[in-house]
């Protein structure tokens, strides 16, 4: 609660200071805005719940344990860099699942990211856009209330910047209109996709993205026929979107940076001593990795405790532990031929 | 003329085996079939159902047909991934002929053109040297209709008296003494009656591997509370959990046999009643196994003399039972004797012919049964009619329209033709469905009787090892690409349905065989327009013999999930279970259930003697051979398919801790087996779960992998079956990896 | 559509033959087509031909689900233990090494849990798992308790297991010997204990008569 409470604060006071004292503040976009602050409150909230798990919490202090080893520091920062790259920006191990599965995430998180890069400081009034002093047609670009890039209402760039987020809906869409394929059509989703994880997300940015695309449509080509109606209508897919960020799917999103801490942990074991099997004698895993799931088995009530060959069956590597199911059965049993 | 005008890697490279893997719409889980086709595995004569995906004429997937009453749904992995056999990239889709100046040596040719030089190179053949000088060579994994047609082919189209097949390899041992002791060569029961059976006794057959669903029934008889009892030098997955296992030294099951048959009559575990009213011989038997007390069997057998005992006390005290033997018993020089011997236990026991009491050999191929009943047998003709017989040839010679004295006399056996190549006789060769090259011992030999050929024909899907010495390569059918009829191990007739058409320019093999005739100027016989027409005409050619398949239909055989031969009228059902106390048969004529005029079954004296090659100071150690679950015969199919090759990638000489440490050979290491035909450098296995004094080394593989160039050839006098099990080896540590592991894939 | 209540998974390893034919059959299930999710080993090839075949046992409070950092593994509703969700799995492989019966994998390149669902696109329609309508000895089988009792007469089965001081439940079943009356099958106990090396040894003799 506490954090929530701490990063829904920060967050308003970064909104005051970007946005001079709510004097840049667009008023219009003032329902998008407490919905922010509300989404921020339940993902903060959540991740602290989060954080509490034991093999969670476990995670986080060792992933920043090894990470900041000052021998390997150096190290983790240039794989830190190749890691955003290929995990985060390129979505490498999704694309290895599927291409259509890669292609589909991609151009979803990709318009995504583009919108709210786009939206986020506009909507907080971090952005803004003033016109050039003297200059017609010409306009300079405010970030927390400095001015920076100046650019002409008629350039490339400013076409591009306006219609960012329509360039951000088309790839959604595309996005969404992949994932869609599948959804309906393979026989793996058939079977394991539920309405509210999966179907519900699709819908909400397939709504936004549409529905920002008509506001377009109204006021470019309609002489803004409908145009309040549809920036209500607007407004309220990206609220409900906004307001249910921290219950479903879209959570992942605060969740997948733990990846590059399990990575880096995953690194850490590697170089470190291994854990061998107390049955074969094998090495199976990183002691690390062994100790510390015993930590967090103990910490959540499990009793894998033995008397013999090991103090606990942590310490028996997966290979032993399927074939002593098979020898436990078959001893049941009383072994195999007859000795006569 | 055959000779190989390339190197084996310039013709693997163009013709393979190349694996095939799951892609594309194999893969695309949004995909649907067009249609699936319930039909069968042809990997095996359990012949277990299996439903086929079809999307745009290729085979995409499958399903487990759980309805089907033999294996509901059950399959092994070679049934799992026989789908993957269709669509290949080394599928033969045109006709190949022999071109000295292409690419692996043969040219690709219109199908007409092939056709035509193959019936020229046959008749060219014939008119210079006589009709005999041209050989039939088929196979026991062909449909009843086309095996039908490739004996009336030989008999009638090419007037040759060399037709054979490779059941040959496979199930002859097991039909000579069947047709001996019960004058009948079929499964006598249906695999039902294993789970009523109180003992379940399998000698020589590695259920495991080589009929894999079979052991569920293994099973549920245990679950019963049968006792298990297992005969094989090495433990396989059924021995480890068997009651009873018995390491027999190869070559000696005679022996055994004749020991438990001693020791069922010092104890009176004998069924009088049943062996005076429906046997006869069981005196002359008896006085015979007087011989062989449990102290000799001991030392005969390699088997612990209290471990004999107890097997005979299970089986002799046995309310009900079922003997089940395969190859390891029946690929043997007195293979015709191992079965006698094991029949003779049977008998004494009297359960046969009632449910829970059976006894079979479970056949290897795909139509082992069916292929060695309907005349591509060097002695028989349809119906599994002796072709000796004037009856048998005057009712054969109707059906087919000629006379009885044109249909040429018995000829020889699969391996006596290519020694008639050696001697000239033979010289020109059509074959379908067979690697010799592979398949046949001692195949150095085989290899050079091809190259020796004037003339070689083959029909295929595959360019196999042996079809790389042909001078005409005819593109045939994949099972899934015809349709017709098998006969399963249980003496059940199956069908198979056609799921796709054959590919490119191959043709059905029963239309290439047609094709042949017309081209050959002898068409009249050779004019059917369906597999159903063919299978109308065996019907009748089969009625009123043993095998009578006269009273079946493909409407009926679909309703009943198969129907079982002997069926000789429409309104039959067939006949499930043999020897039934009051059942008829065409040749008791009610006498008894067994199938001579007396009715009664024979006890027939089996004698021991040992393999035709053994141990001796010089090569000391057994070397005994078999199969592995993920492979097939010779191979040709199951080693394109890439997920069973990874299973079980190259062949390994399996051999025990104590040999290996005596050789100096760690697990892993190469190893060099050598015969005195040859040697054959491969890693070794170094397992306890094999006799120390054998070596097991599986036979799918070609080229230097392949165990049959060191194999004996000596033969069974009856059934001329060869000696796979037991020949003479040593073995020694080899320096290094052999050349040939570098230059090919594991499958190569 | 959630997995019959009345259908179970039986496991009787001592039937295994070791054939793979589930491990091929496994990659043929659409949820996880072209990755077999079943395990098959020789418990020591040198020995025995032993060999055991491991599904997800599907615990009713799954370790592998608690140990997981990201919430990735869920349970639903009708006892199946599903494969990580592909938006949460971090490929931390906590699962991987804390299951009791070794049973999940990571898929490296897809930096991905994955493991046996039961083939849930096949059971949730009301079809076998795949590899349990395959397997040829049927150690691995899929049915009602009732058709078990028929089939195996002198079987019954267990679900709970111990590994030390904790006892694990699990949808799966495993077949145990009827007169045994075991409630609870000790895993562990099997690590106590010297396999017979040399299996054949009692029951030949050597060497030419």
């Amino acid at each position: 609660m506490g954090c929530g409470l701490l990063a829904t604060g920060i967050l308003g006071g970064l909104i005051l200071v970007g946005s001079r004292r709510l004097s840049h503040l667009d008023a219009a976009l003032v329902a998008y805005t407490f919905a922010t602050l509300f989404a921020t409150f339940g993902i903060a909230y959540r991740y602290a719940m989060w954080l509490q798990r034991p093999p969670t919490a476990m995670l986080w202090r060792r992933g920043w344990q090894v990470f900041l080893r000052p021998r390997a520091l150096l190290r983790n920062l240039a794989l830190l860099g190749h890691r955003l790259l290929v995990v985060f920006a390129l979505n490498r191990f999704i694309w290895r699942r599927h291409v259509a599965r890669g292609a589909a995430h991609w151009l979803i998180m990709a318009g995504t990211v583009l919108a709210v890069l786009i939206t986020f400081p506009l909507v907080f009034g971090w952005i803004h856009f003033e016109a050039a002093a003297g200059e017609h047609g010409r306009y300079v670009t405010y970030v927390f209330g400095f001015p920076t890039l100046a650019f002409h209402v008629d350039s490339l760039l400013a076409g591009l910047v306006f219609h960012g987020l329509s360039w951000a809906s088309l790839l959604v869409i595309a996005g969404v209109m992949l994932a869609m394929r599948r959804r309906m059509r393979d026989r793996d989703a058939a079977a394991l996709q539920r309405f509210g994880e999966d179907f519900l997300p699709l819908m909400l940015l397939f709504s936004i993205s549409v529905t920002g695309l008509m506001l377009v449509v109204s006021y470019e080509w309609m002489r803004g026929y409908a145009y309040e109606f549809l920036s209500i209508l607007h407004a309220v897919t990206v609220i409900t979107a906004l307001l249910w960020l921290p219950f479903g799917k879209f959570f992942h999103i605060f969740q997948r940076p733990a990846q590059l801490g399990a990575a880096f942990y995953k690194d850490a074991g590697e170089r470190g001593e291994q854990a061998r099997c107390a049955r074969c004698g094998e090495p199976y895993a990183s002691l690390m990795h062994v100790e510390d799931l015993i930590e967090v088995e103990r910490k959540l009530g499990y009793r894998y405790e033995l008397a013999q060959r090991a103090d606990h069956y942590q310490r028996v590597c997966p290979r032993c532990r399927r074939s002593l199911l098979a020898l436990a059965q078959g001893r049941c049993f009383g072994g195999g031929a007859e000795e006569v | 003329m055959a000779h190989l005008p390339r190197s084996d890697l310039e013709i693997i490279g163009r013709f393979g085996p190349h694996l095939a893997f799951p892609e594309g719409d194999r893969l695309d889980r949004g995909v649907e079939p067009d249609r699936v086709v319930k039909t069968h595995c042809c990997f095996c004569g359990q012949q277990c159902g299996i439903q086929l995906k079809v999307k745009d004429n290729r085979i995409i997937g499958f399903e487990p047909w759980e309805e089907f009453p033999f294996n509901h749904g059950l399959l092994c992995p070679k049934g799992v991934r026989r789908y993957l056999q269709g669509s290949h990239p080394d599928r033969l889709l045109r006709a190949l002929v022999r071109d000295e100046r292409a690419e692996g040596g043969f040219r690709p040719a219109c199908y007409e053109e092939a056709i035509r030089l193959a019936a020229d190179g046959i008749a060219r053949v014939q008119r210079e040297h006589g009709p005999d000088a041209v050989a039939v060579l088929t196979g026991a994994s062909l449909t009843n209709e086309k095996a039908y047609l490739m004996g009336k082919f030989a008999r009638v189209c090419l007037k040759t008296s060399n037709i054979d097949y490779n059941g040959r390899l496979c199930m002859v041992s097991a039909a000579a003494g069947n047709k001996k002791a019960f004058g009948i060569d079929r499964a006598a029961n249906p695999w039902s009656d294993i789970p009523d059976a109180g003992v379940v006794w399998i000698s020589g057959a590695n259920v495991a591997e080589c009929a894999p669903i079979t052991t569920d029934y293994v099973w549920q008889a245990r679950e019963r509370g049968a006792k298990v009892v297992v005969v094989d030098p090495r433990m396989t997955p059924i021995a480890r959990t068997a009651d009873l296992f018995l390491p027999v030294r190869p070559g000696r099951d005679i022996a055994l046999f004749n020991g438990i048959l001693h020791l069922m009559i010092e104890n009176g575990w004998i069924d009088r009643k049943f062996v005076e009213t429906h046997t006869t011989g069981f005196d002359e038997v008896a006085a015979h196994v007087k011989e062989w007390p449990p102290r000799r069997t001991a030392e005969a057998t390699g088997i612990a003399e209290r471990a004999i005992r107890q097997a005979a006390e299970w089986w002799g005290t046995a309310e009900t039972s079922f003997l089940l033997h395969s190859r390891g018993i029946e690929h043997s020089s007195h293979g015709v004797q191992n079965v006698l011997g094991a029949i003779n236990i049977v008998l004494a026991s009297g359960r046969i012919g009632r449910p829970g009491c059976g006894y079979a050999t479970i056949t290897g191929q795909a139509n082992g049964q069916g292929g060695r009943e309907h005349g591509q047998k060097c002695d028989q003709l349809p119906g599994a009619r002796d072709l000796s017989d004037p009856a048998a040839r005057e009712h054969v010679a109707k059906v087919w329209g000629i006379a009885p004295g044109d249909i040429p006399g018995p000829g020889v056996d699969a391996y006596e033709i290519f020694r008639r190549v050696d001697q000239g006789g033979v010289r020109g060769l059509v074959s379908i469905c067979f690697n010799p090259v592979v398949s046949l011992p001692d195949s150095s030999f085989v290899r050079r009787m091809l190259e020796k050929l004037d003339f070689y024909v083959v029909i295929d899907f595959f360019l196999n090892e042996t079809a790389r010495h042909a001078d005409v390569v005819l593109p045939g059918s994949l099972q899934e690409e015809d349709e017709g009829t098998i006969t399963q191990v249980e003496g059940r007739v199956i069908r198979i349905r056609r799921a796709v058409d054959p590919p490119g320019e191959a043709r059905e093999d029963w239309r290439v065989i047609q094709d042949l005739a017309k081209a050959l100027g002898r068409e009249k016989g050779f004019t059917f327009a369906s597999p159903r027409e063919i299978f109308d005409e065996l019907r009748r050619a089969s009625a009123g013999g043993i095998a009578d398949y006269s009273g079946m239909t493909w409407e009926k055989i679909e309703e009943q999930h198969g129907v079982f031969w002997p069926c000789p009228r429409e309104e039959h059902a067939g006949t499930p279970r043999l020897f039934e106390p009051d059942s008829w048969n065409p040749i008791a004529k009610g006498k008894g259930p067994f199938y001579f005029p007396d009715g009664k079954a024979r006890f027939v004296v089996a004698r021991y003697a040992p393999p035709a090659e053994d141990p001796d100071a010089d090569y000391p150690i057994f070397l005994t051979s078999g199969r592995v679950v993920s492979q097939y015969l010779s191979g040709t199919q199951t080693r394109r398919i890439g997920p069973l090759v990874e299973q079980y990638p190259e062949p390994r000489i399996e051999m025990h801790p104590r040999l290996a440490e005596r050789l100096g050979i760690g697990d892993g290491d190469w190893a060099t087996v050598e015969t005195r035909r040859g040697t054959c450098t491969l890693k070794a296995q170094v397992v306890r779960t094999i006799r120390p004094d054998t070596i097991f080394i599986p036979y799918h593989w070609a080229g230097p992998r392949s165990v049959n160039r060191i194999t004996n050839s000596a033969q069974d006098p009856i059934s001329k079956i060869p000696e796979y099990k037991a020949c003479a080896a040593r073995v020694r540590k080899a320096e290094g990896p052999p050349p040939y592991a570098s230059e090919r894939e594991a499958q190569q | 559509m959630p997995v019959p209540a009345d259908r179970h998974f039986f496991i009787d390893p001592r039937r295994c033959i070791g054939c793979q034919s589930c491990v091929h059959a496994c990659s043929e299930c659409d949820t996880h087509k072209g990755h077999s999710m079943i395990h098959l080993e020789y418990v020591g090839r040198g020995d025995s031909p032993q060999t055991v075949p491991t599904i997800c046992m599907h615990c009713d409070s799954p370790t592998c689900a608690e140990v997981c950092p990201a919430d990735a593994i869920k349970r639903t509703e009708d006892g199946v233990v599903q494969s990580a969700r592909k938006a949460r799995c971090i490929a931390c492989s906590n699962c991987v090494l804390a299951c009791p019966f070794g049973v999940p994998k990571m898929n490296v390149g897809f930096e991905l849990m994955m493991k046996c669902d039961m083939c849930y696109d096949r059971t949730s329609v009301g079809l076998k798992p795949m590899c349990a309508t395959v397997c040829p000895s049927q150690a691995l089988c899929f049915g009602t308790e009732e058709e078990i009792r028929t089939l195996r007469p002198r079987s019954t089965f267990v679900h709970a297991f111990r590994f030390g001081q904790q006892t694990i439940s699990t949808k799966v079943r495993v077949m145990v010997p009827k007169e045994s009356e075991v409630l609870s099958l000790d895993v562990t106990a099997a690590l106590n204990e010297e396999e017979a090396k040399d299996p054949m040894a009692a029951m030949f003799t050597e060497g030419n008569p």
